[in-house]
């Protein structure tokens, strides 16, 4: 009865918790923070991947609202949304890695990166294995 | 260092800048708003006392508690870093209401109705190094509803604790607690020690408030064993003649719940538990109200009955609704305490946990049917392929 007013959005968002969740275990072990490191990092990481999501979702919400026969100016709209959108990704993506940089030193900063790589690999190849 | 600093406060604007424009709505706190639905049950228990005139006159004694409580954030603040060298402090303040129905049941009177109700301010301050303060006021009422000529009284329940985190594994707390859960009005210090992460198995030991071994099963199941204080001072109706010349009088009670808990995270949106066990120290006592109103801030003194019963079983479930999209805290041991803080310490002086669901159970693996488009649209682009 309970489960009926909890729709298959909130099972999804369970997963997503948890993909994030192994994602930064992933991370967390790549970068082998100390806990100096640790204390001041995680709560600027996470504050620049909720920025990058709400990007991305807003993005992604505004393409899927938009009707099919766009007329000439919707159809701008969408791609400065897609402009701004992608720039505000890269103007993020310099700010917070000035700051992680601050906190973790340059090395591990590649490290992340490359961490971050692996991971979305990882998915990648789950989930072709998923649809073989 | 003054210059980087610099540098990195105009990144930062033109950052904020541009995601500014675009309109984007990003969650303002970190706390979801937390109801909860609670039952609980004592069954009914003879009264051995046989000299007593008013054992013989209420005969047993059993309980049936419904509760209900609010949390919700009202502001968050946070300070922007430019200096990244700095830690990320933030501040935290919550909105809590509670009601609870407490049916005492004798057999040999009628039925009565005690209830509690109140709202109160919870500050939560990490102060982004070790440490964090929880501040928790919660002024409440209780009535005894069952009939209208009761008196009601106004208390004030109260808690001051810093929280240290020395490191995910270890943290310590000291505090102080004005409650009355142990059956009267106390001033109690508060001192606690937690050994092992928040997110897996871990033992806390807070007291006065509780004592417990959580562990997690899986993702969505987390057991525990624990014991804790359960109580609480109510006005009680004299309409039974109870005791003479006073309208209304103080009902205490007080048990130690020690038993199992289970807490399965639905989803996201909703939780539930259940937990049995044994229920010892089952202490009832009667205070009238003119002979301890020399001592307004003092515990109460004079009771006219007092009786603890044998132990006996008891049953408790709960189902907890959480709401509201909230800020990432994952990994960040200070945001997890900070949680802890605020589920455990239950509202309104109640002494009851929601579970701590907003904990996220650390995950072992990745399974494929973790994997679908809403769980991984963030992280993979079409590109990416």
């Amino acid at each position: 009865m309970i489960l009926f007013f909890f729709p298959a959005a909130s099972l999804a968002q369970a997963d997503r918790d948890k993909v994030e969740l192994l994602r930064m275990n992933f991370i967390e072990k790549k970068l082998e923070l100390t806990k100096n490191e640790s204390e001041k990092f995680w709560p600027v990481y996470n504050e620049y991947n909720d920025k990058v999501k709400a990007l991305r979702k807003n993005l992604r919400q505004s393409f899927k609202k938009a009707p099919e026969n766009l007329n000439d100016k919707e159809a701008e709209d969408l791609h400065q949304l897609d402009l701004k959108t992608r720039q505000a990704e890269v103007d993020l993506h310099k700010t917070y890695s000035e700051k992680i940089k601050g906190i973790i030193g340059v090395k591990k900063l590649i490290r992340l990166r490359n961490a971050e790589e692996e991971f979305k690999r990882e998915i990648i190849n789950s989930i072709k294995e998923k649809s073989d | 260092m003054f210059l980087s600093a610099f540098f990195l406060f105009l990144h930062h604007t033109e950052a904020q800048e541009s995601f500014d424009s675009l309109k984007v709505k990003t969650p303002k706190h970190y706390f979801k708003t937390i109801m909860v639905l609670d039952a609980y049950r004592k069954p009914n228990q003879e009264i051995p006392d046989t000299v007593n005139p008013l054992s013989k006159k209420l005969k047993s004694y059993g309980v049936n508690q419904f509760y209900f409580s609010l949390i919700t954030p009202l502001a968050t603040f946070e300070r922007p870093t430019y200096d990244s060298t700095q830690p990320k402090k933030n501040t935290h303040l919550l909105l809590t209401a509670n009601y609870m129905s407490l049916q005492p049941v004798f057999d040999g009177i009628k039925q009565h109705n005690l209830v509690k109700a109140g709202m109160g301010l919870r500050l939560i301050v990490n102060t982004g190094k070790k440490g964090l303060w929880f501040i928790d006021a919660a002024p409440f009422v209780t009535r005894d509803v069952t009939y209208s000529s009761s008196r009601h009284n106004v208390r004030l329940a109260s808690t001051i604790v810093y929280s240290h985190n020395t490191s995910a594994r270890f943290n310590w707390r000291i505090g102080i607690t004005k409650s009355f859960m142990w059956g009267n009005r106390y001033y109690l210090p508060f001192i606690g020690v937690r050994f092992g992460r928040l997110d897996k198995t871990n033992l806390s030991i807070q007291f006065p408030r509780s004592m417990s071994l959580n562990i997690p099963v899986n993702q969505k199941l987390v057991l525990s064993i624990y014991t804790k204080p359960q109580g609480g001072m109510y006005n009680f109706s004299n309409h039974d003649s109870l005791t003479g010349g006073e309208r209304t009088f103080h009902f205490t009670r007080y048990e130690i719940n020690s038993g199992f808990r289970g807490d399965v995270r639905v989803n996201a949106w909703f939780n539930f538990y259940f937990a049995l066990g044994l229920s010892t120290k089952n202490n009832i006592t009667f205070y009238a109200e003119k002979t301890n109103k020399d001592r307004p801030n003092a515990p109460y003194r004079h009771f006219f009955y007092n009786q603890t019963l044998a132990p006996t079983g008891f049953f408790n479930a709960g189902l907890v609704f959480k709401f509201g999209n909230t800020k990432s805290y994952y990994k960040d041991k200070n945001m997890y305490d900070a949680m802890d803080l605020n589920n455990t310490m239950g509202t309104g002086d109640d002494n009851i946990s929601n579970g701590n669901a907003q904990i996220p159970v650390d995950a072992k693996k990745l399974k494929k049917q973790d994997l679908n488009l809403r769980s991984v649209q963030d992280l993979v682009d079409y590109n990416d392929f």
